[in-house]
């Protein structure tokens, strides 16, 4: 009896190519990937650090994850997480559109001409994006020199210095590398619409605003869906930016969970509730994105 | 495309005209600065026409030894991408011989391999190399690199495999063709676009790629992105370095990303639309 398959050959039993090709990706992915998780995982139910000699001396058993609970840095660290992922997402998305759209009426050489441009700093390392935006946010630096000529000083925006505005200060220097991005799926969701909807609606007259808001926003809502799922993943692990722009001050305002999870890890070498930091934070992403991104993708392919 | 309001079109204008000056300005400043001398550094607003230096380039690679960054960073990066390609595709070739729906299943799931905080996998990763003294070589930031790079790769090479028409394997099929034989005779070339997105996304994780390398290197490895977080920690920066190391970091990636241009959007696209 042939084993049914959409492909071609057809597939004996004990037939080893496909297995055989998939083995050293598998192979790499389970050694580097889910082997370290496994081990951190046991790892953060006992009491190790760095320099200590057997893992197994002090077991802690749920210790750790308690110990989430009443630490202030740790809960002030999944605040600040929660709103940069929020302002960065509004942000982005809010920009993101009226980008796209506005590229999107331009002419096809404009755009062609455009386009490149803007997606560079999708490129740069987020650290030296961080490092732009610290010379950018420099008290004797050039955005305080643009203020002043409209009267403003510091003191009106005390943009990294102080811990009211540094996350925001963050989420601005964030979106600024990833708007880019948000523009260029949404110009793909934007080609796909058909034209003559639009044609249809300036023949009744419709208006700019009307047409974007009542034809293309809805037609546009699965890419939203999309970028709402990458967005989050990325702003809940990160922490490249704000090591390079505040280092998580002043004060805690803008440490990321991923950063406290790494000071405790390298600086203070508490490497079991580093890890109990960093498999909550897994746990957070995959409880909130995993559903949503498995299920967007079996829809997908089956489309 | 249909035409839009005339006042709609100057609004437009000046907008986007906004949007360049703010994109482009700052990494032009930066740029800038590299050959600006210190005291030039300091004026605001920075002038347009100064008197180029090459002091911070020969200071950074003279006392910094930053080219070794720079050659440390290639070879990361490039056994990176030449890792995540090869395994990859090959990977995606098996996930498509597999009976019906089981090799997109598995695709789909190897998708969540990018819901994994970097943090989460250095840890335990750090300690297990440690225990066999491979922290500081090559060898971790290229492991964790792949790994961090393949499921999104075999993924994209999956999908785009799933996208050649059973016609022409048929074909080759009913020429006498094995089933390598058709990999490389006839898969792999049709698969050159979605190579070559591949190729410019994992490069550009792997180049700007910063924890991993931070930890599982020594000085003697560090890639860019390390020796610019060097700079980073002192209270005061010197911008002049600093701007230095920020333009040797950006200008190649960035270069190659334009170059490039095509196949970065589509690979990025087909990873959220797919048309």
């Amino acid at each position: 009896m042939n084993i049914r398959n959409n492909f071609c050959w057809s597939l004996e039993k004990g037939d080893l190519l496909p297995v055989l090709l998939m083995t050293p990706a598998m192979l790499l992915i389970a050694g580097v990937m889910v082997m370290p998780l496994g081990f951190g995982f046991f790892l953060s139910f006992f009491d190790f650090s760095f320099g200590g000699f057997s893992i197994l001396d002090d077991f802690a058993g749920l210790q750790n994850y308690a110990r989430i609970l009443g630490d202030a840095t740790a809960r002030r660290s999944i605040l600040n997480t929660l709103l940069f992922s929020a302002g960065a997402i509004t942000l982005e998305f809010v920009i993101g559109t009226i980008i796209a759209v506005l590229l999107f009426h331009l002419s096809r050489l404009a755009g062609a001409l455009i386009r490149p441009l803007i997606t560079i700093p999708l490129l740069i390392s987020p650290i030296v994006v961080g490092l732009i935006w610290r010379y950018i946010y420099d008290p004797q630096g050039i955005l305080y020199w643009f203020l002043g000529l409209f009267g403003l000083s510091i003191a009106h925006f005390p943009g990294v210095t102080a811990a009211s505005t540094a996350l925001l200060s963050t989420v601005i220097a964030h979106s600024w590398e990833v708007v880019p991005f948000v523009v260029i799926v949404l110009t793909a969701g934007l080609v796909s619409i058909p034209t003559e909807l639009y044609e249809a609606a300036y023949m009744d007259g419709a208006g700019e605003f009307n047409i974007f808001w009542r034809i293309t926003f809805p037609l546009l809502k699965d890419v939203y869906m999309v970028l709402l799922l990458i967005s989050g993943v990325d702003t809940i692990k990160i922490f490249d930016i704000i090591y390079s722009l505040t280092g998580g001050g002043p004060n805690n305002s803008t440490i990321s969970i991923s950063m406290y999870a790494f000071n405790q890890a390298f600086m203070q070498t508490n490497m079991s509730y580093a890890m109990t930091l960093s498999v909550f934070a897994l746990v957070v992403t995959f409880a909130v994105f995993g559903i949503p991104f498995v299920r967007r993708n079996r829809v997908r392919s089956h489309g | 495309m249909h035409k839009g309001r005339r006042y709609l079109r100057g609004l437009n204008f000046l907008i986007i005209a906004v949007l360049l000056i703010l994109t482009l300005v700052p990494v032009y400043v930066i740029v800038s600065n590299s050959f600006r001398e210190t005291l030039a550094i300091k004026r605001m607003p920075p002038e347009l026409f100064f008197k180029p230096t090459l002091i911070h380039f020969q200071r950074l690679i003279q006392r910094d030894n930053f080219l070794k960054y720079f050659l440390n960073s290639i070879i990361i990066s490039v056994s990176v991408t030449v890792t995540t390609i090869g395994l990859g595709t090959l990977c995606a070739y098996a996930l498509k011989l597999f009976v019906s729906r089981l090799g997109e299943r598995l695709s789909n799931i190897m998708l969540l391999g990018k819901l994994v905080p970097s943090i989460t996998i250095l840890i335990p990763l750090f300690l297990m190399l440690n225990r066999v003294r491979l922290t500081g070589t090559y060898f971790g930031p290229i492991l964790a690199h792949s790994a961090m790079g393949l499921p999104f790769v075999t993924w994209l090479m999956a999908s785009f495999v799933r996208d050649i028409p059973r016609e022409i394997l048929e074909s080759a099929r009913v020429e006498g063709a094995t089933r390598m034989r058709t990999f490389y005779k006839v898969i792999f070339p049709m698969l050159t676009p979605a190579i070559a997105s591949a190729v410019i996304l994992v490069m550009q994780f792997s180049w700007n790629e910063l924890m991993f390398s931070l930890q599982l290197t020594n000085i003697h490895t560090y890639p860019l992105t390390v020796g610019i977080a060097r700079y980073v920690g002192a209270v005061s920066v010197d911008w002049g370095k600093s701007s230095v190391a920020a333009t040797i970091a950006m200008v190649p990636i960035i270069a190659i990303g334009f170059f490039m241009q095509k196949y970065l959007v589509a690979g990025m696209t087909a990873g959220a639309v797919k048309s």
